[in-house]
């Protein structure tokens, strides 16, 4: 079968944000006979200090065939064909006359989530209607978690003082509703996405910075934008599959979460005990072991397996406020399980992911992984990048980094995890 | 030093927040120094004793960079120092960083870094005449 699709990878280091934005789409269309169908962009969140993200997508479109549909947005770190990268700019081209485009936007995602998602996949459902493809994919890109800095605390993971954990608990939900800064919701817009597209293979990724939960951007066309959702949809002929794996092991630790807090997204109390010295106490570790440092060092590597209307949803706990730890997505009550994960275990999730693919012969990927797994893993992140690279060859493939991440499809439901690798892959059946 | 390519590699890692002062060094040696960027101010208070920790490293480095040591870090009060080692050589790219800096982000470019300079180590050719930028080198990479 002569494949008649183009896919190209665009890059770019370079600092000024307009010239960033010319290489990023140079290097991708030149490698085109033909326009593109669509452009997925991705960047960190440096050229905001360097000309700006405006700028930057000026120089995108001084480049990119006009109308070409775009959507992407900041990112703590990205792969592709060319390497790992903490800084810079990528993008994934692609040209299939086999295959049919629309993209989506919703706006307010912190304040109102559903009815963000719900605009969003209005413009997919519309935009794809009268495609004949049979296959159709979704990517679901969302703004991702900006903490409010707390007055005289300002932007920890461990808050000590019961009373100003007590007060940001409250402020929370405040500060989502007026200014829109708080957990991303992409779990609630992700399930409301899946109940208005239930067809679609998924992927799920959020818009971060380089992990410090201070702001983060869309791209829509030629419009910048925060707070938002942005989708691309997808019509093909081409066969494509999903998958999720996050090579978390269950411990024989479990406890009963007896009660929640902050609107399901804080464990409050465990076993009928305040949470954390309860969840010290599992793990054997001494009171005061937890600290602003430490946690990037240890409660990385025990994730909790939490239950979301009957789903393991694993999640690594972002946040402790005195005895309370805070969740990045809504749970339920009732008995979990902490799990596990070295360094290597994230290694074989990939292998394991990329093996469940065995059956396609690939013609691109697009991948969304947790920013964890990048802090975890540092440079060894280039070992993630070397599996991809002996999976595709010359394919192309981009993965980005998320802060809540996950997958649909009408077979295996949501898979929304953190710590997690997940795949969209589109290709031919072997 | 303005078109020395290992010190334009440096002037990019310097460009990021978090990364105070980097240097490609071995023991009782600077031998390449950002060309326009300066350290981080944050630096200067501790910059001697940290070079005689690090010096006492580059001992350690020499003696083991053939076993293949690759990477080394030390704290210093609030400060870490990453020295990631060039291959069978004594020469170490070293980059001083907050102690709770977002490490696993920085290491993914001072890795790119390291790949980097040992290309424009392995390839002198390119080195005062090449028009290329080391970002370009990367693109085509």
């Amino acid at each position: 079968m002569i494949s008649t699709i183009e896919t190209a990878i665009g890059m770019s280091r370079k600092w000024e944000a307009r010239e960033a934005g010319r290489e990023v789409a140079e290097t991708a269309i030149k490698n085109l006979s033909r326009p593109p169908d669509f452009f997925l962009l991705f960047a960190t969140i440096h050229y905001e200090k360097y000309g700006g993200f405006q700028e930057f997508l000026n120089g995108v479109w001084d480049v990119l065939p006009k109308d070409t549909p775009l959507v992407g947005g900041t990112v703590t770190g990205f792969m592709n064909n060319y390497g790992c990268f903490s800084r810079g700019a990528s993008a994934l081209a692609v040209s299939n006359p086999s295959m049919d485009v629309a993209v989506g936007v919703g706006k307010n995602t912190k304040r109102n989530p559903r009815r963000a998602a719900k605009q969003c996949a209005e413009m997919i459902q519309n935009g794809l209607k009268d495609s004949l493809y049979k296959n159709k994919f979704l990517l679901n890109f969302i703004s991702g978690p900006v903490m409010p800095s707390i007055p005289g605390v300002g932007q920890k993971k461990y808050i000590r003082s019961g009373f100003v954990s007590k007060f940001a608990m409250q402020a929370l939900g405040l500060s989502q509703a007026l200014v829109q800064k708080g957990l991303g919701r992409e779990d609630e817009i992700f399930e409301k996405t899946v109940q208005q597209l239930p067809d679609y293979h998924m992927i799920l990724g959020t818009s971060m910075d380089d992990y410090k939960g201070m702001k983060n951007y869309q791209f829509y066309n030629e419009k910048l934008l925060t707070n938002a959702v942005v989708n691309l949809g997808i019509a093909t002929d081409l066969d494509l599959g999903v998958h999720t794996t996050h090579g978390m092991k269950p411990t024989d630790l479990h406890f009963t979460i007896t009660k929640l807090g902050a609107q399901n997204h804080a464990i409050c109390e465990i076993n009928n005990k305040p949470a954390v010295p309860e969840f010290l106490r599992l793990l054997n570790w001494p009171e005061g072991f937890l600290t602003e440092e430490t946690m990037l060092h240890t409660i990385l590597y025990y994730p909790i397996s939490l239950r979301r209307q009957g789903r393991e949803v694993p999640v690594v706990t972002p946040l402790i406020m005195k005895d309370a730890i805070f969740v990045p997505c809504i749970i339920d009550d009732g008995e979990v399980s902490i799990l596990t994960v070295s360094g290597k275990d994230l290694i074989l999730a990939v292998k394991e992911n990329l093996h469940h693919f065995d059956n396609i012969q690939p013609e691109f990927g697009l991948f969304s992984a947790c920013i964890t797994i990048l802090q975890t893993l540092g440079h060894k992140t280039n070992m993630i990048q070397e599996e991809l690279h002996s999976y595709f060859k010359d394919k192309s493939f981009l993965l980005f980094y998320s802060a809540g991440e996950g997958t649909y499809s009408k077979e295996k439901d949501i898979t929304y995890a953190n710590m997690s690798f997940n795949t969209a892959v589109f290709g031919n059946q072997k | 030093m303005r078109d020395d390519p290992i010190a334009n590699v440096l002037d990019d890692l310097m460009r990021l927040d978090e990364i105070y002062a980097c240097i490609v060094a071995r023991r009782n040696m600077i031998s390449v120094m950002p060309s326009s960027e300066s350290f981080k101010p944050e630096v200067n208070q501790i910059w001697d004793v940290i070079k005689r920790a690090m010096d006492d490293v580059f001992t350690v480095i020499g003696e083991y960079s053939g076993a293949g040591l690759t990477e080394m870090e030390f704290r210093l009060q609030d400060y870490e120092v990453l020295f990631y080692v060039f291959p069978e050589m004594e020469n170490a790219l070293v980059a001083i960083v907050p102690a709770l800096a977002n490490k696993g982000l920085l290491e993914v470019e001072m890795e790119n870094a390291r790949r980097q300079i040992l290309k424009i180590m392995d390839n002198p050719v390119q080195k005062p005449t090449s028009q290329k930028t080391t970002d370009e080198v990367y693109v085509t990479a």
